[in-house]
């Protein structure tokens, strides 16, 4: 079996499985855990409308914070909206995800696609070097931080060598390294912080709820 | 408005209160004695009982952006990275994904244990740091609700005996006799009578099946009385059915179980006002302006009691703005040629939803309302909310949060400042004392009585 083979096979099948049993585990953990209900009268009504408000409201930032993290909060709005359209709608991904499903979606030509992907790869640099650069960050950030960022930015560098041609490895193996680096991103994502993408929105949804009964947007 | 303390007893009272406030840690009982086993032991049992589902959610929803470093006064006047808000979480996340997360069987390999230590150097960033108010929850783009997570911190830490000296003195004092700063049923009971003889009128006391009760705290009985009286003239003004009641609980709003982290004292506290209450039969409950009062008791009492409570509770601004927006309170249009700027209180606004009251008393009262960049929920601390106005410990990082809303009022153009919260206006006028500066910072009940219109006696009236 050549490593291309282990990397589309058994690797990322393997990575498949880990990621779907991972991301199940920790989902119904979250759920089964208990929660209180408060007995005080609610000063608003449609405390579920709040929260599903507050879910989408949060991807704005309100203007009075804008000076202070405008910046990262665009690039982080950048980068994720880039990952969706590079993960979904570049040709090749189109492709194999029809092989995968059955069925596929139009994709978005190249040109488009691959500058929205350099500017996701280059977003990412620039959080993780800010990460080590940023007292703030740096203070804060653990292993996670860091290795859920690298993990992240593999899949973008392995993508851009491999469609590049790199001379320095045989294309095959480029595709083998890009396949492994996707598997490295499903395995490590039930692990790590890049779970937030399943709990993002409840998390909105709870403040929003918990500050719509004081009679509070959140 | 009848003037119930001049400016000069009042800063006479504000010196002697300031030295009495600056000294109760050394009157504090010692702390209570603990092995590090058993302080880690404490600490855990109130993390475990704290962490539901929506902790749970909220602490797995973090992706360490450090947003909310740049929402937090504390780390926008310092600097400092430990006082990020987020970071004030780290015992919590451990404990959580140690014990209870879906993933503890794999994090307890790389998660480490809490220590006795670990939670000394807790103290600081749970109780001088932050003030539990809340704006980190709005810059979150997770909205993690880090204000109430370090509310359980400070539990935690109590739990563990590590609360500080003068907040076990402020809860000590509380279980002792319900109130606060001794303002003990002798000392309520001669301002009541000291208030009822400048305003003129017969105050009602303990009078069942009144509509309202008055509450006021240790903090107006010693000091602001200009907010108690204001109150007292404008329900007389206004001819409602109010009563105060003369026995502890059932005037001292303030619960300092629920600030310092003794949660038996909070639910203890609140569980007798609302006793009280009860027995007194009113409809509803004025709580005096005391920002954590109102949470304390509108959210807190039915949970205290563990059913659902048939009285309201209101704050003074919140009672007396929808008496001005109902039309039921009109007040007299006077010329203020000094724009005025409006501090919303943490509990009472972000925690509260209390915004739109406040302001339509001050357009009532003719106000120039110059509002600050930051308001309403996106309103910054005065720097000493959460009983932190009392942490000699905290004396640096107070200043730094008052220099930070005091920056915004000034750019706001403000020449006055009103505020609806004795803890805050305390805060702002120890501030204005270290900082030089000459703001006059004014109750909004006071406020509120000093527009009155004059109008016939109503029944009651002694003259």
């Amino acid at each position: 079996m050549s490593l291309l083979d282990f990397a589309r096979g058994p690797a990322l099948q393997w990575a498949a499985v880990v990621f779907v049993i991972g991301m199940l585990w920790r989902t119904l953990g979250l759920l089964l855990m208990l929660r209180a209900r408060p007995l005080s009268k609610d000063r608003k009504t449609g405390l579920a409308g709040a929260g599903v408000k507050t879910m989408f409201s949060r991807f704005l930032l309100p203007k009075v914070f804008a000076k202070r993290v405008g910046f990262q909060f665009l690039l982080g709005w950048i980068w994720h909206l880039g990952f969706v359209i590079t993960l979904l709608f570049f040709q090749v991904h189109v492709l194999f995800f029809k092989g995968l499903l059955g069925f596929g979606w139009p994709a978005l030509p190249n040109s488009v696609v691959l500058p929205v992907a350099a500017v996701s790869l280059g977003i990412l640099v620039i959080l993780l070097v800010r990460r080590v650069t940023n007292p703030v960050l740096r203070y804060i950030s653990t292993f996670n931080d860091y290795s859920s960022v690298i993990v992240t930015i593999l899949p973008f560098a392995t993508g851009f060598a491999t469609f590049a041609h790199v001379p320095a490895l045989p294309y095959e193996t480029l595709l083998a390294l890009h396949f492994l680096s996707v598997a490295l991103l499903l395995v490590w994502f039930p692990f790590s912080k890049l779970f937030h993408v399943i709990t993002v929105l409840p998390s909105r949804y709870i403040l929003g709820v918990k500050f719509w009964r004081r009679g509070v947007e959140a | 408005m009848t003037e119930v303390i001049t400016k000069q007893e009042r800063e006479e009272a504000f010196a002697m209160f300031y030295g009495m406030a600056a000294s109760i840690g050394e009157l504090a009982d010692p702390a209570p004695e603990m092995t590090d086993e058993e302080r880690v032991e404490r600490a855990k049992e109130v993390f475990l009982k704290g962490i539901d589902n929506n902790v749970a959610v909220q602490l797995d929803a973090c992706v360490h952006c450090g947003a909310c470093a740049q929402a937090c006064q504390f780390y926008i006047g310092t600097e400092d990275p430990k006082y990020t808000p987020i970071h004030k979480l780290d015992l919590l996340k451990r404990v959580y994904k140690r014990e209870l997360s879906p993933m503890s069987w794999l994090n307890k390999l790389t998660t480490p244990e809490i220590t006795a230590d670990d939670l000394r150097a807790q103290v600081e960033l749970v109780y001088d740091s932050c003030t539990m108010c809340g704006r980190c929850n709005m810059v979150c783009p997770s909205a993690i609700n880090i204000g109430d997570m370090v509310a359980l911190n400070r539990s935690a830490m109590a739990a563990a005996g590590l609360a500080p000296a003068e907040l076990r003195y402020m809860r000590d004092g509380q279980e002792a006799d319900g109130t606060i700063f001794g303002a003990d049923e002798d000392l309520f009971n001669f301002r009541i009578q000291d208030i009822q003889q400048k305003l003129g009128f017969e105050i009602p006391i303990d009078k069942k099946g009144a509509d309202v009760l008055l509450m006021t705290s240790g903090l107006d009985i010693h000091l602001f009385a200009d907010a108690t009286g204001g109150a007292i003239e404008t329900l007389h003004h206004m001819g409602v059915d109010f009563t105060l009641a003369s026995k502890t609980p059932g005037y001292e709003g303030a619960n300092f179980g629920s600030l310092s982290g003794y949660d038996a004292t909070k639910k203890k506290q609140t569980k007798a006002s609302t006793a009280l209450i009860e027995e007194l039969g009113v409809k509803t409950v004025i709580v005096p302006e005391c920002g954590h009062s109102y949470p304390a008791l509108r959210f807190g009492a039915a949970e205290a009691v563990g059913r659902p409570v048939n009285f309201e509770v209101m704050t003074v601004s919140e009672y007396f703005g929808r008496a001005v927006m109902d039309g039921r309170l009109t007040l007299e249009k006077k010329s203020h040629p000094k724009p005025i700027a409006l501090h919303d209180p943490c509990k009472v606004g972000r925690w509260g939803g209390v915004f739109d009251e406040p302001r339509a008393i001050l357009e009532a009262c003719g106000y120039d309302l110059h509002e600050t960049e930051s308001n309403r929920e996106y309103n910054f601390c005065c720097g000493g909310g959460a009983a932190n106005f009392l942490l000699p410990s905290a004396d640096k990082l107070k200043r730094v949060g008052y220099r930070t809303k005091m920056g915004e009022i000034e750019a706001a153009g403000a020449e006055e400042l009103v505020v609806s919260c004795g803890s805050c206006r305390m805060n702002f006028e120890v501030g204005k004392v270290k900082a030089g500066d000459s703001i006059p910072v004014e109750s909004l009940a006071a406020i509120i009585a000093a527009h009155l219109p004059q109008k016939d006696t109503v029944e009651g009236d002694k003259v």
